[in-house]
């Protein structure tokens, strides 16, 4: 074992080199690590630097409702929330966050300027998807989604902002409050959701996710 | 220091595909009654397939290249040690065209413990992470006896420090990594380091399995000590300028266990150099880039008094990868190719006589050659559903230049055909092997995978019939592999 000595002479020489960085860590149990220094380092690798994600993977967090946002991750933190978006990739991330720092990531991405998606997508949809968002399905007992979540889907408190989501995560969501009791939070998503048919959850979730350039587009203007 | 010279326990079943089952079995019923989880997993608390495109371990997403380039600082302290075990079963399709089966398919269709792993691995501070394997292989060694004896050493090494400066809309992680393979410090999975991924049992059945069947590599080969440091911009453009030197004094730990007679002796610094152009849009994201090494490796590890011994090798080579993930599909396109070329030592060439005759063994063939040129195309799609089911297509080609030195098969002196490497002898002195595997796997849990590869040459040691000048065709070394990998 002649060589442990040097090696391990190198390996203490490298960890006072760099034994703490609080400005720019990755350290997710270390309650000092500031909510911005969070979002950067960590949570910026799967929704972006501002909250808006690459990959339909992730929900687009920028302009989310703090409120709604301190209730998802104490859910991940909790393990209250069981979906597998959220114990494939948040249980382990949140489990040691503080409610300081719960508190300051929900602020950061609640001030971060919204996303708005490319709009694409075929125009028919975008009728069909308006009309369940802002009328419901009136012979299916569907509430209009609108009546909770805004007339803009820009969300209020607890029921989060829709405008600028990923349809893919949308339709997930969907149907995980459709089919499953993972969220108990949204139970009242459950009784919403329940006549909707994929048909439908799709059609909404690309309306959703072209608010608002959607707006300015002729002839698809919200009903208000 | 990993020196565990050990007695071997090869286990054996006649029935291996039974045993196979049975032991998935027994992994899955442990399992769900165990906490022991990897070390990475322990750290992110995250699943395999946050990092791992479908769950596919080693392949990385992009929010894993990402953990990598950071130092796998990301998380927090935990237990950083995993282990890891293989057990496989080989069958190659024809055993009769060989003068010795017992020793051209040694454990033939016989069910063995293939590979053990001890991983350490984790964030140390905020700024430094490693990633280090020790491996065990039970089939190291053979003895007179026929006995097989087992050996530990180290495996891949990848210590960083990283450093990140994010913010607006800059985005710029740079590194060190002090490593002991070139390109294991690279994030994608088309790297030489990475892209054959099963690990590879020793027994000379799986002389002819997928992992064994020409791969993009660098010619200095691994254990051997490098210091690479790497930007990466907005996530966009990565350059990686790495230096590799032989293993030894205050780094001799890169290449524990090899004895010195096996360990890579460099002379100086030897450059690594990596440049990527990375996209990603939407579920999609893809990787153009390239790759470079240039060694000067000596011939003999126990002498490096002679300059006159260093075999000079330069390595080129193009790769890309594209990737859609959205769950729960993972659809992988991989492309690496590379050119090796490698100018032999003068000592080496100053008896340049072909080892060989021609047939009427009055004459010796071409002298050898004072250079070699391959090149080694490899592409492979996969795809991935729920991290559980999942399958893949690869195809291999090796080209080269054609070297009398090369030949392992020929005519002695009396004229008499001889052949010193068994099933795999070389008649033609030219390196071409082409062919293609097909995989099938199943992810039962997120810690175990159960694969089975089909490898099918077409061409083989530069022929498709009669390669080794007895008889033996490409297609008889077509060979099906599966095995049950368990990492925890």
């Amino acid at each position: 074992m002649k060589l442990a000595t040097p090696a391990l002479a190198a390996a203490a020489a490298l960890l006072l080199i760099g034994c703490a960085n609080p400005e720019r860590s990755r350290d997710l149990a270390n309650p000092t690590v500031l909510a911005t220094t969070m979002a950067q380092q960590v949570c910026s690798n799967c929704h972006g630097m501002t909250g808006s994600s690459v990959s339909p993977n992730f929900p687009n967090l920028a302009g989310q409702t703090a409120a709604y946002m301190v209730a998802q991750l104490k859910g991940f933190r909790s393990h209250g929330r069981s979906d597998p978006a959220g114990f494939e990739y948040m249980w382990g991330l949140s489990r040691s966050l503080t409610d300081a720092q719960i508190q300051g990531l929900a602020d950061y991405y609640a001030g971060q300027s919204p996303t708005v998606q490319p709009i694409g997508g075929d125009p028919g949809r975008f009728e069909s998807g308006k009309a369940i968002f802002a009328n419901g399905v009136a012979d299916k007992g569907v509430l209009a989604c609108a009546t909770c979540h805004g007339p803009d889907g820009k969300g209020n408190t607890n029921f989060p902002r829709l405008a600028g989501q990923h349809a893919d995560y949308l339709v997930k969501q969907l149907l995980v409050f459709q089919r499953t009791e993972e969220r108990p939070e949204g139970s009242i998503m459950k009784t919403v959701a329940h006549d909707l048919t994929v048909q439908n959850i799709q059609d909404v979730a690309v309306y959703l996710q072209a608010l608002p350039g959607v707006l300015e587009r002729p002839g698809l203007q919200l009903t208000r | 220091m990993h020196t565990s010279i050990v007695q071997g326990h090869p286990v054996t079943a006649r029935q291996p595909l039974a045993f196979i089952v049975v032991l998935t079995m027994v992994l899955l019923l442990l399992s769900s009654h165990a906490d022991a989880i990897p070390a990475f997993n322990r750290q992110t608390g995250q699943n395999c397939m946050a990092c791992h495109a479908g769950g596919n371990f080693p392949e990385l997403t992009p929010y894993g290249r990402l953990f990598k380039l950071t130092g796998y600082t990301l998380g927090e302290r935990a237990l950083p040690i995993s282990a890891m075990a293989v057990a496989s079963v080989s069958k190659v399709s024809n055993t009769t065209k060989s003068d010795a089966p017992a020793d051209d398919f040694q454990k033939n269709n016989r069910a063995i413990l293939a590979t053990a792993s001890l991983l350490l691995g984790g964030k140390v501070t905020d700024n430094i992470g490693a990633f280090a394997q020790v491996t065990y292989d039970p089939y190291a060694t053979q003895d007179a006896n026929g006995r097989f004896h087992g050996h530990s050493n180290a495996d891949n090494i990848d210590i960083r420090y990283a450093d990140r400066f994010i913010g607006g809309q800059r985005d710029l992680i740079f590194g060190l990594s002090a490593n002991n393979n070139p390109s294991v410090s690279d994030p994608w999975n088309t790297a030489a380091a990475w892209m054959q991924y099963v690990p590879v049992p020793s027994p000379t059945s799986s002389r002819f399995i997928d992992g064994n069947a020409p791969y993009p590599g660098f010619g200095a080969g691994g254990n051997i000590a490098g210091l690479n440091a790497y930007a990466y911009w907005n996530q966009t453009i990565y350059v990686e300028l790495g230096g590799y030197g032989s293993s030894r004094g205050l780094t001799r730990f890169m290449s524990a266990g090899i004895n010195q007679a096996d360990n890579t002796r460099l002379r100086g610094i030897n450059p690594y150099w990596r440049l990527a152009y990375n996209h990603e849009w939407g579920p999609h994201s893809l990787m153009v880039g390239t790759s470079g090494m240039v060694a000067r490796v000596y011939d003999d590890p126990l002498d490096t008094s002679d300059p006159a011994t260093l075999h000079k090798f330069t390595d080129l080579g193009v790769d890309a990868q594209y990737q859609y993930l959205l769950d729960p599909h993972a659809v992988t396109m991989q492309f690496a190719f590379t050119r090796n070329h490698v100018r032999y030592s003068a000592a080496s060439l100053a008896n340049p006589a072909a080892p060989f005759f021609d047939a009427s063994g009055a004459a010796t063939l071409a002298d050898i050659n004072a250079a070699d040129t391959n090149h080694v195309l490899r592409a492979k799609v996969s795809y991935v559903y729920q991290a559980k089911y999942g399958g893949s297509m690869g195809f291999f080609n090796l080209s080269g230049t054609t070297n009398t030195a090369n030949q392992t098969a020929g005519y002695d002196a009396t004229g008499t055909l001889i052949k010193t490497d068994g099933a795999a002898s070389n008649l033609s002195g030219n390196p071409g092997t082409r062919g293609i595997t097909l995989e099938a796997f199943w992810m039962p849990i997120q810690y175990l995978r159960v694969g089975l590869q089909y490898t099918a040459y077409n061409r083989f040691n530069g022929a498709s019939t009669n390669y080794d000048g007895f008889g033996r065709n490409a297609r008889d070394n077509n060979t099906a592999f599966l095995y049950t990998w368990l990492a925890y």
